[in-house]
């Protein structure tokens, strides 16, 4: 794997470079939220741990399956497929425990059936991916997913004045062609010794003291423990807001809508929740999870255990979006403790 | 081509909002009529056939009268197919907030006085559901355009309207809003249906439940929870009426009692 190196004094310099390979999107933040948006000027273009802010609302997912969007228009003789008009994008500031989820995505989207609308603006989608420093609700070192080894083009680590900058692909490798005065490719002892010194100072900051260990076979073992769902599931507010923040979650409906008096319609696709009571309707009214403590089994199971026998890894990555957004304290931290017979709690500020 | 299925537009006691909402569809007006043969519909037109027998009735507004009882058995009479149009028919909307208090009598003296009526004989205010049989409904304090026209659609094409069966929150987060109930305000989102697109949390204003209660509403935990960050039991069962028409009624006992 090619490694350079870049001064922060020369990052804004690379806007016009990123520009050239699509639009360039970052998280920013806009009245107190964290979100990707699209930037239009070098001013605001940054790749430093510190400046961009931490864990976007939504996840990359927002960008590379939009919360709803149309995919076929029809009536009673044709169809076509609805023009997607997907720009190409240069995606900088995810974190490693996104673009492990990006990969969950992959996996699901493009293995056993291939989501033409998911490919298609994944192959227009340039990731940067940069360092980060964990908060309190970060536990990405307890689900392996704080270091990246694939799913990024480019991959930049803030090693205070400058960065070190891992190329993941060939499009990576384009974008260091293109802005070749930038990039430094003699990486020093110095420079080794700078990142092996920074590794263990991010280390430090986490400070989430969940326990995973062997929590896929507690799931296993505790499937039945109905007490435990039952607990939670008095509280869930079946909002479903835990499945649209949490990067790994695939789940999504498909509805036809119709225009009035026209003989015309419209396929639209969105994003669902197994948090739903209709979620689990069949044909006929009936109802595999009829209630939330049943539901929410479903949704930890996925995150925890299935996951492992279809792709290898459970599905959480440790980004701790359900801690911050859940409205009643239902998070991978509080299911776990519990599953491991422990009532501590970690609960958003 | 099949013929076109007659409609009619009927109304108790409301703002009207929802006939309003309709003519509010400026560019799918002339679809709406030519799609549909429209007989009655006092708010968009003069030649009303009141007697006339209609595939579709839309009826807006709640009961508050035994006249208006009798009329609405008249229009269920008439029409092949009646939909609940809007909160106050749909459940009762403002008008009910206080339903179920035992109390009715009590406030209407203190606004009316020993006034003497003759026309009609006024009651506590109630959803249409609790009079005839209701087809369906059209959510939404007015409905919302793309809800409605999807519902008139499926009406007109002879299939029952479909609902939104995801709480508010789920619009609120494609439209990537921070949550409100997060940051200790009063937020219904949770309970109410969605369909509305999530107008009220975008503009960073708490959701008061217009579009009325989701089956799956855990009215018990969001109270526990506004309670833990100050609210009073009396204040958040005062917001939860206040949309929750004659839903909530069979709840609120339940809820006094939760600690
Ligand atoms: S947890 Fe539920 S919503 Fe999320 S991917 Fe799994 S089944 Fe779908
Ligand atoms: S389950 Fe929670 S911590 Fe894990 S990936 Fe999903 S949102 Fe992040
Ligand atoms: S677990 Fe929390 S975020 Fe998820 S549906 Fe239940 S209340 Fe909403
Ligand atoms: S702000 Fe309100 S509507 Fe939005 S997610 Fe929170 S509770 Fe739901
Ligand atoms: S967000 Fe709530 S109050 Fe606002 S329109 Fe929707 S249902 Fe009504």
């Amino acid at each position: 794997m090619r490694v350079y190196k870049i001064s922060k004094q020369d990052e804004k310099k690379l806007f016009k470079v990123l520009e050239k390979f699509g639009e360039v999107w970052l998280p920013v933040k806009k009245g107190g939220k964290c979100t990707f948006s699209r930037i239009y000027s070098e001013d605001r273009l940054t790749f430093s741990q510190t400046e961009i802010c931490n864990r976007p609302l939504l996840p990359l997912k927002k960008l590379l399956l939009p919360p709803e969007f149309n995919t076929l228009d029809f009536n009673a003789e044709r169809y076509n497929r609805a023009e997607q008009n997907v720009p190409s994008r240069v995606v900088v500031g995810s974190h490693a425990c996104d673009i492990h989820g990006v990969n969950i995505l992959d996996k699901f989207y493009t293995t056993d059936f291939i989501d033409p609308f998911y490919r298609e603006r994944r192959k227009k989608t340039i990731i940067i991916g940069t360092s980060c420093e964990p908060d309190e609700y970060c536990f990405c070192n307890k689900t392996n997913t704080n270091i990246i080894e694939e799913g990024y083009d480019l991959f930049f680590n803030d090693l205070g004045h400058y960065y070190l900058v891992w190329v993941g692909s060939s499009k990576g490798d384009d974008i260091i062609r293109e802005g070749d005065d930038l990039f430094d490719e003699n990486i020093t002892d110095k420079i080794i010794g700078d990142f092996i010194n920074w590794r263990k100072v991010n280390e430090n900051f986490f400070t989430n003291d969940i326990d995973f260990y062997g929590v896929t076979d507690l799931m296993e073992l505790k499937y039945n423990d109905n007490e435990l769902w039952e607990y939670f599931g008095d509280k869930c507010l079946s909002c479903g807001q835990c499945t649209m923040v949490c990067p790994t979650c695939t789940c999504f409906n498909v509805i036809d809508d119709l225009e009035v008096n026209k003989n015309e319609g419209h396929r639209r696709r969105y994003w669902d929740s197994c948090m739903f009571k209709d979620y689990s309707m069949v044909a006929g009214g009936h109802n595999f999870r009829k209630t939330r403590a049943e539901r929410l089994k479903l949704w930890y199971t996925h995150k925890l255990k299935a996951f492992i026998g279809q792709f290898g890894n459970p599905s959480c990555v440790g980004c701790g979006r359900c801690i911050v957004t859940c409205p009643v304290d239902i998070n991978v931290y509080n299911v776990v403790s519990r599953l491991k017979g422990q009532e501590k709690e970690l609960i958003r500020k | 081509m099949k013929d076109k299925p007659s409609l009619g537009v009927y109304s108790f006691t409301g703002c009207a909002g929802c006939q309003l909402a309709i003519l509010d569809c400026e560019d799918q007006l002339v679809d709406i009529f030519s799609a549909a043969n429209v007989r009655v519909f006092y708010e968009a037109m003069s030649n009303n056939d009141d007697d006339a027998k209609v595939d579709i009735a839309l009826v807006e507004g709640s009961i508050n009268t035994d006249e208006q009882q009798e009329e609405l058995k008249a229009v269920r009479e008439k029409a092949k197919i009646l939909i609940a149009f809007g909160s106050c028919a749909h459940h009762g909307c403002v008008q009910a907030m206080a339903n179920g208090d035992g109390k009715w009598e009590e406030r209407f003296k203190k606004v009316y006085g020993d006034a003497e009526f003759t026309v009609a004989k006024p009651m506590e205010t109630r959803p249409l559901h609790e009079f005839v049989k209701v087809d369906g409904w059209i959510p939404g304090c007015p409905p919302g355009a793309s809800q409605m026209l999807k519902a008139l659609t499926q009406l007109i094409n002879g299939s029952p309207p479909t609902y939104t069966n995801s709480a508010v929150c789920l619009e609120c987060k494609f439209k990537e809003n921070e949550c409100l109930l997060n940051k200790h305000i009063m937020c219904l989102g949770p309970l109410t249906m969605g369909g509305c697109g999530a107008p009220c949390p975008s503009q960073n204003m708490p959701c008061v439940g217009c579009w009325g209660i989701i089956d799956e509403a855990n009215h018990a935990s969001e109270l526990k929870k506004l309670m833990e960050y100050g609210f009073s039991k009396e204040e958040i069962l005062r917001r939860f009426r206040l949309f929750g028409g004659s839903d909530i009624v069979d709840k609120v006992s339940e809820l006094l009692e939760a600690k």
